[in-house]
């Protein structure tokens, strides 16, 4: 990182290449459609390039710091933009899922879906801390950090949000 | 323990007992063991984490190279900047090992230069005519009559 600071581009590579896929699913986590998820992974890098020595080691880990950029792109994004389009965006995702006679792999599609089309409908913190904590494998406190929020505000929104999962599932099974 | 407790703790940590508080472990595995709604509500959850477990993120096909190919504004450093990337590049070791090597001359040539030019204060003795005076004196006075020719 301190090559990165000091203009490398070997060493920028060898960043994204580290990072790129953790950060890409965060992104598609948050925002569910592939366009976007590769325009903010880009935007994220490009970030990384220009404030690079805005980033502290003994403040935070460096997948911390990028997730919270990442974090922050996201959520200015599905701020300016209609949550409708993150919900077609995933219900076009999932109709591209390979096609199965299979009833019960066609079980196992309708749940993916609902639990899709139940991720989406979640508020952004909720989906964003259930997306660090769940599939990231960021701890509580990292989580809370990247986030901006204290670590029971996380644990509620986490709580809050496999509830609600939980119940939407039931619900329509 | 009550349904509402243990909901909390099914919120919190999941299904699998292993997360759950170990003050609180014994107490859970028996509630569930004894009431239906709990176990209801801990297959729900399991459920859910399954499905969460299957869902899969699409690959990104093109998205490295993007990446690494978008154009980087050029960073505007300062002189120490460049010449520590000059003195310590990222490129190779053998550079790296050369440049240490060369950034370890500096203060050798420095001071050789420094010194070429200024006394800083010391002086040398030149006593060089005081000691052909000597010699001279030295040479006035031997007796050469003792010699033999």
């Amino acid at each position: 990182m301190q090559a990165v600071c000091v203009g490398s581009r070997s060493a920028y590579q060898r960043l994204v290449k580290r990072h790129l896929k953790s950060i890409s699913h965060y992104a598609y986590r948050l925002l569910g459609n592939q366009k976007d998820t590769q325009d903010i992974t880009q935007e994220v890098f490009l970030r990384l390039w220009i404030n690079a020595q805005k980033w502290d080691s003994e403040k935070s880990k460096l997948t911390t710091w990028l997730h919270r950029i990442a974090h922050n792109l996201c959520i200015d994004y599905l701020r300016k933009h209609t949550r409708i389009q993150t919900q077609d965006s995933f219900d076009d995702e999932a109709a591209h899922s390979p096609a199965n006679n299979d009833e019960s792999t066609e079980e196992i599609n309708d749940k993916t879906k609902l639990l899709r089309e139940a991720l989406s409908a979640l508020p952004e913190n909720q989906r964003s801390a259930l997306s660090l904590c769940h599939y990231q494998g960021f701890s509580n406190k990292e989580a809370a950090a990247i986030m901006n929020i204290s670590v029971k505000a996380l644990e509620s929104a986490i709580a809050r949000a496999k509830r609600s999962l939980r119940e939407k599932l039931t619900i329509n099974s | 323990m009550t349904l509402e407790k243990f909901t909390r703790i099914i919120d919190l940590h999941g299904t699998e007992t292993a997360r759950w508080t170990k003050t609180l472990r014994g107490e859970c595995e028996s509630f569930v063991a004894n009431n239906v709604e709990a176990r209801m509500l801990l297959n729900q959850q399991w459920q859910v984490e399954e499905s969460m477990a299957k869902l899969e993120v699409p690959s990104f096909p093109g998205l490295e190279t993007r990446v690494l190919n978008q154009s980087l504004p050029e960073r505007n450093r300062s002189f120490i900047e460049e010449v520590m990337n000059w003195l310590i590049p990222e490129e190779s070791f053998g550079k790296q090992a050369w440049r240490s090597a060369m950034a370890a001359c500096i203060p050798l040539v420095f001071g050789i230069v420094l010194g070429n030019y200024f006394s800083f204060g010391i002086g040398i003795e030149d006593d060089g005519f005081q000691y052909w005076d000597d010699e001279l004196t030295m040479l006035s006075l031997t007796d050469y009559t003792e010699t033999n020719f």
